[in-house]
């Protein structure tokens, strides 16, 4: 689990995206045959104001290598402000977890419908930097 | 400021005149019980003692906590030290007390001992512990709680009215920090002057004190260390039932996935292989941190509570001080100013993001 065919380390990524833009973003990559590494299992939520910071913690514990939270533009949120009152949870949530050297494997990006390239970039810049990190201490650890 | 100085020996008639002039329909104050002070609800004027039992430095339970749901229209009067009344005001901004209905009253806090130490030592203690007092216990191995050592916010500048008792003398200043503890010092007759108990000076003094102290706690820096330091925790969210901040009526960690039982619990250790019991240790304690980091005031109430004696002092207040200081944010200090995760600014936190 967690290693290629050579036994090289795979991060395991989860992903939530909204459903308005960083969802349609990863959905116009793949039409557009864009190529990025598969390592993020993405989680649709209708809202990035709909993530509740717990979902991040739990896939940290049960031992996902990183998490990835994509939403709107700030400002352009399908619902005005859901992605303003998210920008404040995760900022709290990453401060925490840097105490505990854990912020490093969460990142959210703000990625619109139409940036396709932008979505494969930040999939192959988070698969390639949770490489570099290595995987999660707490992978197959007993919580 | 308006206020006016009283004798110590005069606060017992204070605190009696709120209920006789019906200022307030009922007081909580500290009372004596046996070696020990604890919180009392007072009607009858005749029930209250001396006044001096505010100061006695003894922490049993967050007093903020205590007025959580007041929300009916009959009014009480909270005298408490500076992070009880700081915890009742993020209470009125969650909603869980109508300010209308509380006069909070806060008096100058010395800093405490657990209430056990203090009921062993009483009469080493006493009724009031200065700077010099508190040196002189610590030589004799009674020190005061953690939460207090790292606490910057003990002299009364919160709620309505403030308490001062400017370096243990035997004079206290009364005075009204809004218009409601105006309007009640008013009603008490006090003639009432110009008082100044901003004291910058000893704030700063305190503040230097709590830092240093602060930073010579140890840090976790991995989540390793957090997991070793929760390594004896049973659950049991005695921090949560007596955290004056965590307020939800039905918290997650009593519902099946927080506190998963039988199949619930196979399906976890089927996810992980295995499911270290009892179950969600880790996952609660980021949780809670998480949940009170803008509204924590330090109070340590928790690390009173823990019968498996983790200084949780160590890791709440701390942990969550990052995140205040993030926001900006002082709990308690405000009524009016928005708890963060209520409110945003069209940019900010970029950087803090990945």
């Amino acid at each position: 689990m967690g290693e290629d065919a050579k036994g090289e380390f795979e991060p395991k990524i989860i992903g939530f995206t909204c459903n308005w833009c960083t969802y349609a973003s990863a959905d116009l990559a793949g039409t557009s045959r864009k190529k990025y590494p598969p390592n993020t299992r993405i989680i649709r939520l209708m809202c990035s104001g709909r993530l509740d910071p717990m979902f991040v913690l739990k896939a940290l514990l049960n031992g996902a290598d990183g998490v990835f939270i994509g939403g709107c533009h700030p400002g352009e949120c399908h619902y005005i402000k859901g992605n303003f009152y998210a920008r404040r949870r995760i900022a709290a949530l990453r401060t925490i977890l840097k105490e505990f050297g854990m912020d490093n494997r969460v990142r959210s990006e703000w990625i619109s419908a139409s940036e396709g390239d932008k979505f494969a970039t930040v999939m192959r810049e988070m698969a390639e930097n949770i490489k570099k990190i290595g995987p999660n201490p707490l992978r197959g650890k007993v919580l | 400021m308006k206020g006016a100085e009283l004798a110590i020996g005069d606060l017992g008639g204070f605190l009696r005149s709120l209920l006789e002039k019906e200022v307030v329909d009922c007081l909580i104050v500290p009372h004596r019980v046996g070696n020990n002070v604890a919180y009392m609800l007072v009607t009858d004027p005749n029930k209250i003692g001396s006044g001096e039992e505010i100061f006695i430095p003894s922490f049993s339970v967050n007093a903020g906590g205590l007025l959580k749901g007041w929300t009916i229209k009959s009014k009480v009067g909270l005298v408490a030290k500076p992070c009880e009344i700081r915890a009742a005001i993020e209470l009125v901004k969650l909603n869980q007390i109508d300010k209308e209905s509380a006069l909070l009253i806060s008096v100058d806090c010395p800093g405490t001992f657990e209430n056990q130490v203090y009921a062993d030592h009483k009469d080493e203690i006493g009724d009031w512990i200065d700077s010099a007092k508190i040196e002189e216990l610590k030589g004799k191995g009674l020190e005061i709680r953690e939460a207090c050592k790292i606490c910057s916010n003990m002299l009364a500048d919160v709620g309505d009215i403030a308490i001062a008792r400017q370096d243990g003398g035997d004079k206290v200043v009364v005075a009204a920090l809004t218009p409601m503890g105006e309007s009640a010092l008013n009603a008490l007759e006090l003639s009432l002057e110009d008082k100044d108990i901003e004291r910058k000076d000893a704030k700063a003094k305190i503040a230097e004190a709590a830092k240093n102290n602060e930073a010579s706690l140890p840090k976790f820096g991995s989540i390793e260390a957090l997991e070793e330091f929760l390594r004896d925790c049973i659950v049991c969210k005695n921090c949560r039932d007596v955290c004056p901040v965590c307020y939800c009526k039905e918290c997650f960690f009593d519902q099946p996935l927080g506190d998963p039982v039988s199949g619930d619990l196979l399906n976890l250790g089927a996810i992980r292989g295995a499911v270290g019991l009892p179950a969600n240790q880790l996952f609660y304690h980021l949780t809670r941190v998480y949940h009170v980091s803008a509204t924590c005031v330090g109070c340590g109430a928790c690390a009173d509570a823990c019968p498996k004696d983790i200084p949780l002092t160590r890791y709440y207040p701390v942990i969550t001080k990052k995140v205040q200081e993030m926001f900006e944010y002082v709990p308690g200090k405000d009524v009016e100013e928005p708890i963060p995760f209520t409110t945003y600014e069209e940019e900010e936190l970029e950087d803090r993001l990945r």
